[in-house]
């Protein structure tokens, strides 16, 4: 038992070297990519660094305590009719009401670091040349629509957002259906999304990187499998990302996947999905136009490739149980020419 | 005695079928229907038997509300609205045109009825097809009690709207 | 808002009425189109009915349609024959008034789709037809114009303009200028791209469509196109102002009224409503939905377009009727045109130049906040946009403050006659979702009586003053027409089935009379063979407003009727279904 308690600094040294190693990790707060991310993490290892000195001195004080001999204090009995002497008693409420101030003054500390730092962020954005992103949250994906003063530059996409490297961007965040929680730590804190409200916060990113983000706010069966991706990248890269984007869905252009694209437009594909120079407009799921250039689907939840679309086609219920994505009858000879050419929309 | 109780409570509810969440259809259920539904009682001859055909989802509340969703998902709601009806006819209503049995509302929705209901059959997959049609039972309370949401997913009024409406305000 | 009110009130206190001069056809007392005139006045000059006998007025005779869905329509009168045509299947009948109780000369059955009835957003209403040299033509449900032969009741031709599946329809009465059969879709709760169509009178050829949206190309926006506000100007803002390919589902359909200005030869016609309702999932003007167009009638050519409702947040069609009158406003005569938006307000047009002259509301309105006359700029009320968020009281309600029920123009009194609507609305937006073929929407609707308590009124508005002379309260939406005569009198029906008479100085009610269904349709007046002077009207209680009885509907769920419903529980204790003709005289 004793064992196991005076294991407890060595953990907590094991994880904080952990934790360091985590550097260069695709989903952590302690290895921030952008001025919000910095300031969290400045944040994060000021409170470490305080706490672990408090925590330090409180066990040393502990150790010295138990094990030292009965110095400058009066060796007293312990009986029940004992009481302390007037110096021991001076002693004592001198001892505490220091470790009392000490205590306050550190929560105090803490507390305007805390407050200091919600302030620094709320402040940073608005600047000029800035991005609007809306997020919106979907029971279990994430719907990207960059917004645009011009409205035919406005850009619907799923579950991966772009961005440029040193350009502020505001993320606008809606909810369909319950409440979510937009997380992308490497960038910002976690933000809620809420039905019929909009929430803002603003991220920037400091240099080109692909960073993992997560629900973060428990929203039925599949929340676990609610992720995203966020690339960042330079500013030349971003607008080539974009005009692409904008592009409509590039025609089959071999028999395959001509067959691929009749499949999905006659099949149950078209009532939620949309891939934009086709017929297919459904908008309740994500937007298809360009989903082979996409580094995961399922929002996050298989790698994007085509053995992986086509397993996702032919047991979605399999790979992520209870998820919206109709269980569609596809004939086997079918399949392979759907997967090629969802693959092909680059 | 108190463990006991706790255990026989969480034995009867893991039983209740209302609860279970067949999230993975089996492929049977996939598949496109073809049995045809009588809509009529006169049967030339004299009544038949009819095939049986049984709503596989009759009372489970998961399928209700995945009915509730798809109803919107798939624009059910722009036609008959959210059971009173407007493009489409009510849904709400004890009259049926072409049949309130499960069997009946399965084929109007796959079929298509002449005047303007759309043949969904070949896009919505059967087993979406029966939670539709379990949701329109809902609707009438023929599902039971336990499974069928206890108030609407749409717009509230707003007490304050009521009592505007009623004074004729509109500030 | 002052400042505009102030600017109004001195332009047009200036302002006189020229005798008010109107764009019309000799009056023969025929009834050859739906509008009667191209002017869209339906004024009669007919006398022989008048204020001082028109308490006299007695059923003369009546002609069952045999259906029982909305009767929208107005009947034509040419060369002693009455032509009717119903809602779904738009059966045209053929009276012959010159033998006593006008007996049935022939019928003409096109048998449409049934499966339109599944794409028409507001029960299977169609508004009528015209004459034009020998033909009768009108619209199908299905998306198809026929041609008829007036005398032999056989089909001439037949043109089929579009598309069920893709949510298309066609409910409006068609125009004939210059040649051109004028025909416009609806289907604006179905995510379809709007089109007006000048077809080939002679043999039913498209000459011309005119897209609503889309690049300059598709609406037919060339060198001549010159609207008069910078809003309106730029190039492919029917592309532009969308996101992307949003405006390939995005409405703008043209299922309203089309008049015709010879002088100018200028048709004018408004689009309806942008797709979807939810206004968030089309960020941007949405051009060109809720507009007045202008346009060539032999080449559709696009000559100017004046936006009323950028961005339409309410459902706001801009379909309703342009009455074409000259009116002297500053002093200088302007050939003007009246137009009554759904957004509640009286737009009083340059129709040369697309200039707003004045732009006061008819109804209550709080959803916007008025018009600058220097920028045609509508400024919303900030506290009523609606989106995926939950507004309440809003008014005027999707119906607007008036809908495509048409109003009269009288160049005796100088006033507008609007059959209109008294309703506000509360909603919730949601995630409309595309499927072709089936309702676009995204807006859960609930409406109810605005100030006041009644649904409806029926107002005599002065032009000039821009101002309500007054006013009769109606229990229910005034979802009928009206008619004006020569005689001083004003002639509109109630969904409850009244059939009224008014004094049109003073809005006295001199006569009254109970129809068998509540009425939704047409008033006219025309003369018959035998010299008299009668009114006719079609009852038949129907159309968005009336569909709780003609389609059965379940007044338990608000939101039935996309939320017409709610405000509509009572009209079955009122009225049940019907559709039958009634005509007028005098003893």
């Amino acid at each position: 038992m004793s064992g196991w308690r005076k294991g407890i600094p060595g953990g907590m040294l094991a994880a904080g070297v952990l934790s360091t190693a985590c550097a260069g990790h695709q989903q952590s707060a302690l290895d921030s990519a952008g001025t919000q991310a910095d300031r969290i993490e400045s944040l994060w290892w000021f409170f470490l660094a305080v706490l672990s000195a408090v925590f330090v001195i409180v066990i040393a004080t502990l150790l010295v305590s138990l094990t030292r001999g009965h110095r400058g204090v009066n060796q007293e009995p312990l009986e029940r009719t004992h009481v302390p002497s007037e110096e021991t008693e001076r002693n004592l409420g001198r001892t505490v009401g220091v470790a009392t101030g000490v205590t306050i003054i550190i929560l105090f500390v803490l507390l305007v670091a805390s407050i200091g730092t919600g302030k620094e962020l709320s402040e940073i954005g608005g600047k000029q040349n800035s991005l609007i992103v809306e997020v919106t949250g979907n029971q279990w994906w994430w719907n990207i629509r960059y917004l645009s003063e011009e409205p035919s530059e406005i850009l619907t996409t799923a579950n991966e957002i772009h961005i440029p490297v040193g350009r502020p961007v505001m993320i606008r965040g809606l909810s369909q259906d319950v409440i979510h929680s937009f997380w992308v730590p490497n960038l910002h804190g976690k933000r809620d999304l809420i039905p019929s409200r909009v929430t803002t916060e603003w991220i920037e990113a400091d240099h080109p990187g692909r960073w993992r983000g997560q629900c973060a706010e428990f929203c039925g069966l599949q929340h676990a499998h609610m992720a995203l991706w966020v690339v960042a990248e330079t500013e030349p890269q971003f607008e080539a990302w974009r005009h692409a984007q904008l592009q409509p869905a590039a025609a089959p252009q071999d028999a395959d996947t001509q067959r691929g694209q009749q499949v999905f437009l006659n099949s149950a594909c078209v009532l939620c999905h949309t891939i934009r120079g086709t017929s297919a407009a459904g908008s309740v799921a994500p937007d298809l136009t360009h989903v082979g250039s996409r580094l995961t689907i399922a929002a996050g939840t298989l790698p994007n490739t085509k053995g992986n679309i086509a397993g996702w086609i032919a047991d979605p219920q399999r790979i992520k149980p209870g998820n919206h994505m109709a269980v569609v009858p596809v004939k086997s000879e079918d399949l392979q020419p759907l997967a090629d050419y969802l693959e092909s929309l680059k | 005695m108190r463990g006991w109780t706790a255990i026989l409570c969480f034995l009867a509810l893991t039983a209740c079928q209302r609860e279970q969440r067949n999230l993975r259809p089996s492929p049977a259920r996939v598949v496109i229907f073809n049995d045809a539904a009588r809509e009529d009682q006169i049967q030339p001859g004299g009544a038949q038997s009819m095939p049986q055909v049984n709503n596989p989802d009759e009372g489970n509340a998961y399928d209700v509300s995945e009915g509730q969703r798809l109803f919107d998902w798939y624009n059910c709601s722009g036609c008959h609205a959210h059971g009173g009806g407007g493009i489409g006819p009510p849904l709400i209503k004890t009259e049926w045109i072409y049949g309130g049995e499960p069997a009946n509302l399965f084929d109007t929705i796959v079929k298509g009825r002449p005047n303007g209901m759309p043949a969904w059959g070949g896009r919505i997959p059967e087993y979406q097809v029966w939670q539709l049609v379990t949701f329109i039972r809902s609707m009438n309370h023929e599902e039971p009690k336990a499974a069928t949401p206890a108030r609407p997913d749409t717009i509230e009024q707003s007490p304050q709207t009521l009592q505007n409406k009623a004074n004729g305000v509109t500030r | 808002m002052k400042r505009i009110l102030a600017f109004c009130a001195a332009t047009l206190g200036l302002a006189g009425i020229s005798g008010a001069q109107i764009q019309n056809q000799p009056d023969d007392g025929q009834w050859p189109m739906a509008a009667k005139n191209y002017a869209n006045t339906r004024y009669s000059t007919l006398t022989q009915i008048n204020s001082g006998n028109a308490g006299n007025l007695q059923l003369k005779f009546t002609f069952s349609t045999g259906m029982t869905h909305g009767h929208e329509a107005a009947p034509l009168v040419v060369n002693n024959t009455m032509y009717i045509v119903t809602p779904y299947p738009d059966v045209l009948y053929a009276l012959d008034l010159t033998k006593p109780g006008a007996p049935l000369k022939w019928s003409y059955q096109p048998r449409p789709s049934p499966s339109s009835q599944g794409v028409a957003c507001c029960d299977v209403v169609n508004r009528g037809a015209a004459y034009y040299d020998g033909r009768i033509y009108y619209n199908l449900l299905d998306v198809e114009t026929v041609a008829v032969d007036a005398s032999t009741g056989k089909e001439v031709w037949r043109t089929k303009l579009g598309d069920i599946n893709k949510g298309e329809s066609i409910t409006m009465a068609p125009i004939v200028a210059k040649g051109r059969v004028i025909v416009g879709n609806s289907g604006g709760e179905f995510g379809v791209r709007g089109w007006l169509a000048g077809l080939d009178a002679a043999t039913g050829k498209i000459v011309w469509r005119a897209y609503g949206t889309g690049p300059d190309q598709d609406v037919l926006i060339g060198a001549n196109f010159k609207p008069f506000y910078a809003e309106d100007r730029g190039k492919d803002l029917g592309m532009a102002s969308w996101p992307r390919d949003a405006w390939k589902t995005g409405g703008a359909t043209a299922w309203g009224w089309v008049s015709y200005d010879p002088d100018l030869d200028l048709i004018y016609y408004g689009t309806g409503n942008p797709g979807p309702w939810n206004p968030d999932q089309r960020p941007g003007d949405n051009k060109w939905t809720s507009t007045v167009f202008a346009r060539r009638p032999e080449t559709g050519e696009a000559i100017w377009a004046y936006q009323t409702n950028p961005h339409d947040l309410h459902d706001y069609d801009d379909i309703n009727e342009n009455v074409l009158l000259d009116l002297t406003i500053g002093g200088r005569v302007r050939k003007a045109l009246a137009h009554a938006d759904r957004n509640g307000r009286m737009y009083i047009m340059d129709r040369t130049t697309g200039e707003v002259l004045s732009a006061e509301p008819f109804a209550y309105v709080n959803s916007t906040l008025g018009v600058d006359l220097k920028t045609g700029h509508l400024t919303v009320n900030p506290s009523k946009v609606t989106g995926f968020q939950t507004v309440r009281d809003i008014c005027p309600a999707p119906p607007g403050g008036k809908d495509w029920q048409p109003m009269a123009f009288s160049p005796q009194t100088g006033y507008l006659y609007i059959p209109h609507n008294n309703l506000c609305f509360e909603e919730q937006g949601t995630q409309a979702n595309y499927i072709a073929g089936t309702p676009y929407v995204g807006m859960n609707v609930r409406m109810y009586a605005g100030p006041g308590g009644n649904r409806g009124f029926f107002t005599a508005w002065d032009p000039v003053h821009a101002k309500a002379v007054w006013r009769i309260p109606e229990m229910f939406p005034v979802w009928s027409g009206a008619v004006a005569t020569a005689g001083g009198l004003v002639f509109y029906g109630t969904m409850d089935g009244w059939f009224k008479a008014v004094d049109a100085h003073s809005g006295n009610i001199l006569w009254k009379f109970k129809l068998g269904s509540g009425t939704v349709g047409q008033p006219i007046s025309y003369k018959g063979p035998d010299g008299k002077q009668y009114i006719a009207i079609l009852c038949g209680v129907g159309g968005w407003s009336g569909a709780v009885v003609s389609g059965g509907l379940n007044p338990v769920d608000g939101t039935g009727a996309l939320g017409f419903l709610n405000a509509m529980t009572d009209l079955g204790k009122y009225t049940t279904k019907g559709g039958m003709l009634y005509v007028f005289g005098l003893p």
